[in-house]
């Protein structure tokens, strides 16, 4: 293990697509139970980042642990411990809500107790109700979204890896899914998100971190930012950084 | 495996209800057979028509005894006969069709005279093309047939006359031939053309046939089912779980072969329907089961054989189909792409049923064996026939090492890093061609 509890550890993470350096000397550590939150504008290289830590992609060149195992090399072992989701992450248009959480269920957990019981607190956590006996191609936007949230948690991840878990959906959808990652972390998980919305981070992260043309520029607790730069909130502390 | 299971669930569910993969299944399953009864029962019903109440106008220029024999005899035949009265033919077309018949049969004067004295006589038919449908053949068939039945009355009436003590058929028809075939160092009794239906149907029609439908649907399901996890954008998380991508490959595989198999069993079953319509209608009715127990059947290792080069062609062309699937953004462009990777594949298998692979250009030839689709098509043909090909059973090894270098390919392709760069160059494609689009809106606009 590196670290004391370190759950993610970053060191000069690079990577770049052909001429173009998405991901620039990033360096960053999670601690177990924080949700820590990832925030910039489009094309900051957040997503890079996160699909990095899942496992997706590979670094350029830099260092990256999660859960003690090396993201290159042991990615096979990181996978059962972490869950992602995708910032466009679609869903199985002719499968119902049910038999989707029941069909990854049943990838994670061997044993078929395990499996519905994952597949009963994923229901409960989505709160879609009857309806996830329905096919998901009737889902709206926001139920997509909440389905996906809540199979990425019911595993019991010990990282969850959520790239813009609220973008684009109304007030309501958008806090019921706030709603269950602080829940998730209460009991005992770790968050690393990714948001362009500055003000539901400020609310939900324990830390935050400003990405900037593939750059971390600033790195801290909501309120330390707002203490150390003297603004009222985390947008007008973007700003100012971006600006310096 | 329990990982495997559920993915292959997904695949399986997923596929079977997308209303997409029906497009080419329900096609043929439900069309073939429709085609074939409408045939049979259009064709059977207007030819029924034309035997029994067909109405066949007849001008009588002879009005003999023996005239008058003849229209008895086609009347006991089943043909309802009118005679007009007229002096020309134009008259007598036009009676003919007033009363509702589009068959004339004139008979010359001097018709009993000719004949009485051996001579041939003559007997014109007409028969009315209003429309070109299958009703003027059905007349036309019902009128030859009474014609023809007439005539061998006739002509054993004067052989008989001639010399009582003789058969007839021995004069009209002096040899009487019997055809048996040599199959394989067996004599069958049936002639050959009866065995040749019975080849052609069973090993090297419907086989190979059912090989081509096979490949074919195997191939688009697994297109299919890799473009929607493009196109639904679930491919993404499919890759971050705790499984392999050869994992994910095999679902893959698995699922559409599934599918494909059940699909093939309903298409087989249309096209026995289709092709048993199809051959009572052209009057090949032998009854299936009787020559079948006639031929040796192929011996048990050809099956074997068979199976295992199916296998591998099978595989061959769904990792092709997952390969496809996975580079292409949406499933519409997947089956495009689908078009132009199969028909090449295809073609070889096509020639193979119909033609002779030693009489094909070089350059088709060398298409025929690069492929391992082509071994099963091959093996199928020549199971009954010779013993099996060696370039057949050599082309196991190959199809087998072809196969396994392009499972290898695509799973390469599945490797998270690869895919999404080609995905995310497909969808900068989609929204440059979006741009432009806009651009264009703009320019004519203003
Ligand atoms: N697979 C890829 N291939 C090439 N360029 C990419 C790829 N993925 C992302 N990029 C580029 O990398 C940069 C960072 O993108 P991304 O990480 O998606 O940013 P964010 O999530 O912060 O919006 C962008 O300029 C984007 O165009
Ligand atoms: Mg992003």
């Amino acid at each position: 293990m590196t670290g004391a509890r370190s759950i993610v550890v970053v060191r000069n993470l690079v990577k770049r697509f052909g001429d173009l350096t998405a991901v620039d000397n990033v360096s960053l550590k999670i601690e177990e139970g924080e949700v820590f939150g990832l925030i910039g504008p489009n094309g900051a290289g957040k997503t890079t980042i996160l699909r990095i830590m899942a496992t997706l992609l590979l670094p350029t060149s830099g260092y990256v642990n999660i859960l003690g195992y090396d993201a290159v090399k042991e990615a096979g072992k990181i996978r059962p411990f972490i869950s992602y989701l995708a910032e466009d992450a679609g869903t199985y248009r002719n499968l119902s809500g049910r038999e989707y959480l029941l069909i990854v269920a049943r990838i994670y957990f061997d044993s078929n107790t395990e499996a519905s019981r994952a597949v009963e607190e994923a229901i409960r956590i989505s709160g879609l109700g009857e309806r996830v006996d329905d096919k998901m191609k009737t889902y709206s936007k926001g139920m997509k979204r909440r389905i996906q949230v809540a199979r990425a948690l019911m595993t019991r991840p010990r990282l969850a890896i959520l790239d813009e878990p609220t973008a684009g959906l109304d007030v309501f959808h958008a806090k019921h899914i706030r709603e269950v990652v602080s829940r998730h972390v209460k009991e005992g998980g770790t968050v690393v998100l990714s948001s362009h919305n500055m003000l539901e981070v400020e609310y939900l992260c324990t830390r935050v971190a400003f990405v900037h043309r593939g750059h971390v520029l600033f790195e801290g607790a909501p309120r330390a930012i707002k203490n150390e730069l003297g603004v009222s909130n985390l947008e007008e502390a973007f700003i100012k950084v971006t600006s310096r | 495996m329990r990982k495997l299971v559920s993915l292959v669930e997904k695949e399986v569910k997923d596929l079977l209800r997308d209303p997409r993969i029906y497009i080419g299944l329900v096609v043929p399953v439900i069309l073939m057979p429709l085609l074939g009864f409408l045939m049979s029962t259009s064709m059977s019903s207007s030819i029924e028509a034309g035997a029994k109440g067909v109405k066949i106008a007849v001008l009588d220029y002879d009005k003999t005894v023996l005239s008058n024999t003849f229209l008895n005899l086609s009347m006991s035949l089943g043909a309802d006969i009118r005679k007009v009265d007229a002096t020309d033919l134009e008259t007598a077309v036009d009676e003919a069709r007033n009363l509702g018949s589009n068959a004339l049969i004139v008979i010359g004067k001097g018709f009993e005279n000719d004949l009485v004295n051996f001579r041939r006589a003559s007997v014109e038919v007409y028969i009315v093309m209003e429309t070109m449908s299958l009703g003027s053949i059905g007349a036309y068939s019902a009128v030859e047939g009474v014609l023809s039945v007439s005539s061998k009355i006739f002509s054993n009436m004067l052989i008989s006359k001639l010399n009582p003590n003789i058969s007839p058929d021995a004069v009209r028809d002096p040899f009487n031939i019997s055809t048996r075939s040599i199959l394989k160092d067996k004599i069958i009794e049936a002639p050959p053309q009866v065995l040749f239906n019975q080849l052609l149907m069973g090993y090297s029609i419907m086989i190979p046939l059912l090989l081509l439908m096979l490949s074919i649907t195997v191939v688009q399901f697994a297109a299919t089912a890799t473009a929607v996890e493009n196109e639904e954008k679930t491919l993404e998380t499919l890759l971050t779980f705790p499984v392999t991508r050869y994992d994910i490959l095999l679902a893959k595989l698995l699922g559409s072969s599934i599918l494909a198999v059940i699909g093939s069993i309903l298409f087989t079953g249309g096209f026995i329907l289709y092709f048993n319509n199809m051959l009572a209608m052209s009057g090949f009715n032998f009854p299936a089961g009787d020559f079948s127990q006639l031929l040796p059947s192929p011996p048990p290792e050809s099956f074997i054989l068979l199976a295992a080069s199916l296998i591998l062609a099978i595989l061959f062309v769904t990792s092709l189909g997952v390969a496809i699937g996975a580079l292409s953004s949406d499933v519409r462009m997947a089956n495009s792409l689908l078009g132009v990777v199969i028909v090449p594949i295809m073609i070889p298998s096509f020639l193979m049923m119909y033609g002779d692979l030693g009489t094909l250009p070089l350059a088709l030839q060398l298409l025929v064996y690069a492929l391992p689709t082509s071994y099963p098509i091959m093996m199928a043909k020549d199971m009954m026939m010779t013993p099996i090909p060696f370039e057949a059973i050599l082309g196991i090894p190959y199809s087998a090492a072809l196969t396994v270098l392009v499972l290898y390919a695509t799973s390469m392709l599945l490797a998270p890093e690869k895919l999404l760069t080609v995905q995310y160059g497909l969808r900068l494609r989609g929204t440059r061609r979006q741009r432009v689009r806009e651009l264009e809106n703009q320019t004519t606009v203003g």
